[in-house]
Protein backbone atom coordinates (compact mmCIF):
# COMPACT_ATOMS: atom_id res chain seq x y z
CA UNK A 1 0.00 0.00 0.00
CA UNK A 2 1.42 3.37 -1.00
CA UNK A 3 1.75 6.33 1.39
CA UNK A 4 -1.07 8.19 -0.32
CA UNK A 5 -3.26 5.10 0.10
CA UNK A 6 -2.72 5.37 3.81
CA UNK A 7 -3.67 9.03 3.69
CA UNK A 8 -6.87 8.13 1.86
CA UNK A 9 -7.68 5.54 4.50
CA UNK A 10 -7.14 8.17 7.18
CA UNK A 11 -10.03 10.31 5.91
CA UNK A 12 -12.37 11.21 8.74
CA UNK A 13 -9.69 10.57 11.35
CA UNK A 14 -7.78 13.04 13.50
CA UNK A 15 -4.20 13.81 12.51
CA UNK A 16 -1.33 16.19 13.03
CA UNK A 17 0.14 17.96 10.03
CA UNK A 18 3.44 19.78 10.30
CA UNK A 19 4.17 22.31 7.58
CA UNK A 20 7.58 23.16 6.24
CA UNK A 21 7.56 26.46 8.14
CA UNK A 22 7.19 24.53 11.41
CA UNK A 23 3.53 25.34 12.03
CA UNK A 24 1.40 22.38 13.07
CA UNK A 25 -2.25 21.75 12.34
CA UNK A 26 -4.31 19.39 14.49
CA UNK A 27 -7.63 18.37 13.01
CA UNK A 28 -9.82 15.79 11.32
CA UNK A 29 -8.99 14.98 7.72
CA UNK A 30 -11.94 15.59 5.43
CA UNK A 31 -10.46 15.17 1.96
CA UNK A 32 -7.12 14.61 0.28
CA UNK A 33 -5.91 14.19 -3.28
CA UNK A 34 -2.94 12.77 -5.15
CA UNK A 35 -0.95 16.00 -4.61
CA UNK A 36 -1.35 15.60 -0.85
CA UNK A 37 -3.58 18.70 -0.78
CA UNK A 38 -5.76 18.40 2.30
CA UNK A 39 -8.89 19.81 3.84
CA UNK A 40 -9.17 19.58 7.60
CA UNK A 41 -12.03 20.38 10.00
CA UNK A 42 -11.93 21.62 13.59
CA UNK A 43 -8.29 22.63 13.42
CA UNK A 44 -5.94 23.95 16.05
CA UNK A 45 -3.06 25.76 14.40
CA UNK A 46 0.15 26.04 16.43
CA UNK A 47 3.00 28.46 15.73
CA UNK A 48 6.49 27.06 14.99
CA UNK A 49 7.63 27.95 18.52
CA UNK A 50 4.61 26.19 19.96
CA UNK A 51 3.53 29.24 21.91
CA UNK A 52 0.53 30.52 19.96
CA UNK A 53 -2.66 28.61 19.14
CA UNK A 54 -5.49 29.44 16.77
CA UNK A 55 -8.74 27.53 16.35
CA UNK A 56 -10.04 27.29 12.81
CA UNK A 57 -13.26 25.61 11.68
CA UNK A 58 -11.88 24.52 8.32
CA UNK A 59 -8.45 24.57 6.67
CA UNK A 60 -7.19 23.86 3.17
CA UNK A 61 -3.50 22.88 2.95
CA UNK A 62 -1.70 22.85 -0.35
CA UNK A 63 0.29 19.63 -0.39
CA UNK A 64 3.67 21.15 -1.20
CA UNK A 65 3.75 22.94 2.17
CA UNK A 66 3.63 19.73 4.16
CA UNK A 67 6.66 18.39 6.03
CA UNK A 68 5.02 15.32 7.54
CA UNK A 69 1.76 13.93 8.87
CA UNK A 70 1.26 11.99 12.08
CA UNK A 71 -1.70 9.67 11.91
CA UNK A 72 -3.24 7.38 14.56
CA UNK A 73 -1.69 3.90 14.74
CA UNK A 74 -5.06 2.26 14.04
CA UNK A 75 -5.03 3.51 10.47
CA UNK A 76 -2.59 0.84 9.43
CA UNK A 77 -5.01 -1.88 10.57
CA UNK A 78 -7.78 -0.04 8.77
CA UNK A 79 -5.83 -0.09 5.54
CA UNK A 80 -5.22 -3.80 5.91
CA UNK A 81 -8.96 -4.38 6.29
CA UNK A 82 -9.83 -2.23 3.31
CA UNK A 83 -7.27 -4.06 1.26
CA UNK A 84 -8.58 -7.51 2.08
CA UNK A 85 -12.16 -6.35 1.42
CA UNK A 86 -11.38 -5.09 -2.07
CA UNK A 87 -9.18 -8.19 -2.30
CA UNK A 88 -8.65 -9.43 -5.84
CA UNK A 89 -8.54 -6.12 -7.67
CA UNK A 90 -6.10 -4.41 -5.35
CA UNK A 91 -3.97 -7.49 -5.22
CA UNK A 92 -3.66 -7.47 -8.97
CA UNK A 93 -2.36 -3.96 -8.86
CA UNK A 94 0.55 -5.04 -6.76
CA UNK A 95 -0.95 -5.61 -3.33
CA UNK A 96 1.50 -4.60 -0.66
CA UNK A 97 3.02 -1.87 -2.75
CA UNK A 98 6.29 -3.63 -2.49
CA UNK A 99 5.06 -6.23 -4.89
CA UNK A 100 4.33 -3.42 -7.26
CA UNK A 101 7.87 -2.12 -7.27
CA UNK A 102 9.38 -5.54 -7.10
CA UNK A 103 7.65 -6.37 -10.35
CA UNK A 104 9.10 -3.34 -12.01
CA UNK A 105 12.55 -4.16 -10.75
CA UNK A 106 12.37 -7.65 -12.14
CA UNK A 107 11.39 -6.27 -15.50
CA UNK A 108 14.37 -3.97 -15.57
CA UNK A 109 16.74 -6.72 -14.64
CA UNK A 110 15.53 -8.81 -17.51
CA UNK A 111 15.85 -5.95 -19.94
CA UNK A 112 19.37 -5.32 -18.78
CA UNK A 113 20.51 -8.81 -19.42
CA UNK A 114 20.15 -8.24 -23.11
CA UNK A 115 18.11 -9.41 -25.99
CA UNK A 116 17.00 -12.58 -24.25
CA UNK A 117 13.46 -13.72 -23.62
CA UNK A 118 11.87 -10.82 -21.78
CA UNK A 119 11.90 -8.38 -24.65
CA UNK A 120 9.87 -10.72 -26.78
CA UNK A 121 6.80 -9.53 -24.93
CA UNK A 122 7.20 -6.03 -26.24
CA UNK A 123 7.57 -7.17 -29.80
CA UNK A 124 4.33 -9.03 -29.62
CA UNK A 125 2.64 -5.97 -28.17
CA UNK A 126 3.52 -3.57 -30.93
CA UNK B 1 33.82 -17.60 -34.20
CA UNK B 2 37.39 -16.96 -32.93
CA UNK B 3 37.92 -13.59 -31.26
CA UNK B 4 39.02 -10.83 -33.65
CA UNK B 5 42.70 -9.86 -33.11
CA UNK B 6 42.69 -12.15 -30.09
CA UNK B 7 41.04 -9.51 -27.94
CA UNK B 8 38.94 -10.88 -25.10
CA UNK B 9 35.32 -9.70 -24.94
CA UNK B 10 34.92 -6.51 -22.85
CA UNK B 11 34.05 -7.12 -19.21
CA UNK B 12 30.35 -6.88 -18.42
CA UNK B 13 29.29 -3.34 -17.52
CA UNK B 14 26.09 -4.60 -15.92
CA UNK B 15 25.11 -3.78 -12.39
CA UNK B 16 23.57 -6.62 -10.42
CA UNK B 17 19.88 -6.91 -11.29
CA UNK B 18 18.81 -5.81 -7.80
CA UNK B 19 21.06 -2.77 -7.61
CA UNK B 20 19.15 0.47 -8.07
CA UNK B 21 20.39 3.96 -7.64
CA UNK B 22 17.09 5.84 -7.33
CA UNK B 23 13.92 5.60 -5.30
CA UNK B 24 13.87 1.86 -5.96
CA UNK B 25 16.77 1.48 -3.55
CA UNK B 26 14.12 1.78 -0.88
CA UNK B 27 12.94 -1.67 -1.92
CA UNK B 28 15.73 -3.25 0.09
CA UNK B 29 14.92 -1.11 3.12
CA UNK B 30 11.21 -1.93 3.31
CA UNK B 31 10.17 -3.43 6.66
CA UNK B 32 13.57 -2.56 8.11
CA UNK B 33 14.28 -0.20 10.99
CA UNK B 34 15.64 3.06 9.64
CA UNK B 35 17.02 6.35 10.80
CA UNK B 36 15.59 9.19 8.75
CA UNK B 37 17.12 12.65 8.97
CA UNK B 38 14.79 15.45 7.92
CA UNK B 39 15.90 18.71 6.39
CA UNK B 40 14.93 20.58 9.55
CA UNK B 41 17.48 18.55 11.53
CA UNK B 42 15.11 16.09 13.13
CA UNK B 43 16.08 12.43 13.40
CA UNK B 44 13.33 9.84 13.19
CA UNK B 45 13.81 6.15 13.97
CA UNK B 46 11.10 3.83 12.70
CA UNK B 47 10.16 0.85 10.58
CA UNK B 48 9.71 1.64 6.89
CA UNK B 49 6.39 0.16 5.82
CA UNK B 50 5.71 1.88 2.52
CA UNK B 51 7.09 4.43 0.07
CA UNK B 52 6.52 5.79 -3.42
CA UNK B 53 8.41 7.39 -6.28
CA UNK B 54 8.72 10.70 -4.41
CA UNK B 55 10.30 8.96 -1.43
CA UNK B 56 7.22 9.75 0.62
CA UNK B 57 7.69 7.37 3.54
CA UNK B 58 5.39 5.58 5.96
CA UNK B 59 7.19 4.91 9.23
CA UNK B 60 5.68 2.76 11.97
CA UNK B 61 6.50 2.87 15.70
CA UNK B 62 8.52 5.99 15.08
CA UNK B 63 10.69 7.56 17.75
CA UNK B 64 12.17 11.01 17.49
CA UNK B 65 15.71 11.10 18.87
CA UNK B 66 17.07 14.42 20.07
CA UNK B 67 20.76 14.96 20.64
CA UNK B 68 22.74 17.45 22.65
CA UNK B 69 26.40 17.39 21.63
CA UNK B 70 29.13 17.43 24.28
CA UNK B 71 30.13 20.88 25.48
CA UNK B 72 26.66 22.36 25.16
CA UNK B 73 26.69 23.08 28.88
CA UNK B 74 29.97 23.80 30.67
CA UNK B 75 31.53 20.65 32.19
CA UNK B 76 29.74 18.24 29.91
CA UNK B 77 32.30 15.93 28.31
CA UNK B 78 29.73 13.53 26.83
CA UNK B 79 26.74 14.11 24.63
CA UNK B 80 23.18 13.41 25.69
CA UNK B 81 20.23 11.98 23.82
CA UNK B 82 16.60 11.09 24.43
CA UNK B 83 13.85 9.29 22.52
CA UNK B 84 10.23 10.42 22.21
CA UNK B 85 7.53 8.05 20.93
CA UNK B 86 5.77 9.51 17.90
CA UNK B 87 3.83 6.58 16.43
CA UNK B 88 2.81 6.40 12.78
CA UNK B 89 4.42 8.89 10.41
CA UNK B 90 3.88 9.84 6.81
CA UNK B 91 6.89 11.92 5.75
CA UNK B 92 6.67 13.93 2.55
CA UNK B 93 9.67 12.92 0.42
CA UNK B 94 10.97 16.45 -0.23
CA UNK B 95 11.82 16.84 3.44
CA UNK B 96 14.02 13.78 3.70
CA UNK B 97 17.71 14.58 3.93
CA UNK B 98 19.03 11.04 4.26
CA UNK B 99 18.03 7.66 5.58
CA UNK B 100 19.77 4.44 6.45
CA UNK B 101 19.18 1.05 7.96
CA UNK B 102 19.89 0.58 11.65
CA UNK B 103 22.15 -2.28 12.71
CA UNK B 104 19.85 -4.09 15.15
CA UNK B 105 22.85 -5.62 16.93
CA UNK B 106 24.05 -2.18 17.91
CA UNK B 107 20.61 -0.66 18.37
CA UNK B 108 20.45 -1.48 22.09
CA UNK B 109 23.65 0.39 22.88
CA UNK B 110 23.70 4.16 23.07
CA UNK B 111 25.48 5.94 20.22
CA UNK B 112 29.22 6.26 20.95
CA UNK B 113 30.01 9.31 23.04
CA UNK B 114 26.38 9.82 23.99
CA UNK B 115 24.36 8.86 27.10
CA UNK B 116 20.63 8.41 27.48
CA UNK B 117 19.16 11.23 29.54
CA UNK B 118 15.82 12.54 30.71
CA UNK B 119 13.60 13.65 27.84
CA UNK B 120 12.72 17.03 29.30
CA UNK B 121 16.31 17.84 30.16
CA UNK B 122 17.50 17.03 26.65
CA UNK B 123 14.59 18.91 25.10
CA UNK B 124 15.38 22.01 27.11
CA UNK B 125 19.10 21.86 26.32
CA UNK B 126 18.37 21.34 22.63
CA UNK B 127 16.04 24.33 22.66
CA UNK B 128 18.65 26.50 24.33
CA UNK B 129 21.25 25.42 21.82
CA UNK B 130 18.96 26.20 18.92
CA UNK B 131 18.27 29.64 20.36
CA UNK B 132 22.01 30.26 20.78
CA UNK B 133 22.74 29.18 17.22
CA UNK B 134 20.03 31.48 15.97
CA UNK B 135 21.44 34.55 17.70
CA UNK B 136 24.96 33.65 16.55
CA UNK B 137 23.74 33.33 12.98
CA UNK B 138 21.97 36.66 13.24
CA UNK B 139 25.08 38.51 14.38
CA UNK B 140 27.07 36.81 11.64
CA UNK B 141 24.62 37.89 8.98
CA UNK B 142 24.66 41.43 10.40
CA UNK B 143 28.47 41.59 10.32
CA UNK B 144 28.53 40.25 6.77
CA UNK B 145 25.91 42.78 5.74
CA UNK B 146 28.12 45.57 7.08
CA UNK B 147 30.90 44.37 4.76
CA UNK B 148 28.48 44.40 1.86
CA UNK B 149 27.72 40.68 1.74
CA UNK B 150 24.26 39.37 1.56
CA UNK B 151 23.58 36.42 3.88
CA UNK B 152 22.96 33.18 2.08
CA UNK B 153 21.06 31.33 4.75
CA UNK B 154 18.56 33.83 6.01
CA UNK B 155 16.06 31.02 6.45
CA UNK B 156 16.36 28.04 8.76
CA UNK B 157 19.84 26.75 9.40
CA UNK B 158 20.41 23.11 8.55
CA UNK B 159 21.63 21.13 11.53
Amino acid sequence: MLPLGLLNAAQGHPMLVELKNGETLNGHLVLCDTWMNLTLREVVQTSPEGDRFVRLPEVYVKGNNIKYLRVPDEIIDLVKEQQSQQGGYRGGRGGQGRGDHGGRGGDRGRGGRGRGGGRGGRGRGS
Amino acid sequence: MPPVLGRPPPPSQQLPAQMFTTAAQLLDLTDKKLMVALRDGRKLLGILRSWDQFANLVLQSTKERIFVPPGTTPNQPRGLYADIDRGLFLVRGENVLLLGEIDLDKDDEPPPGYDLADVELVQNLAKQRKQNDKTKEKTKVKLLAKEGFEGENLGEILL
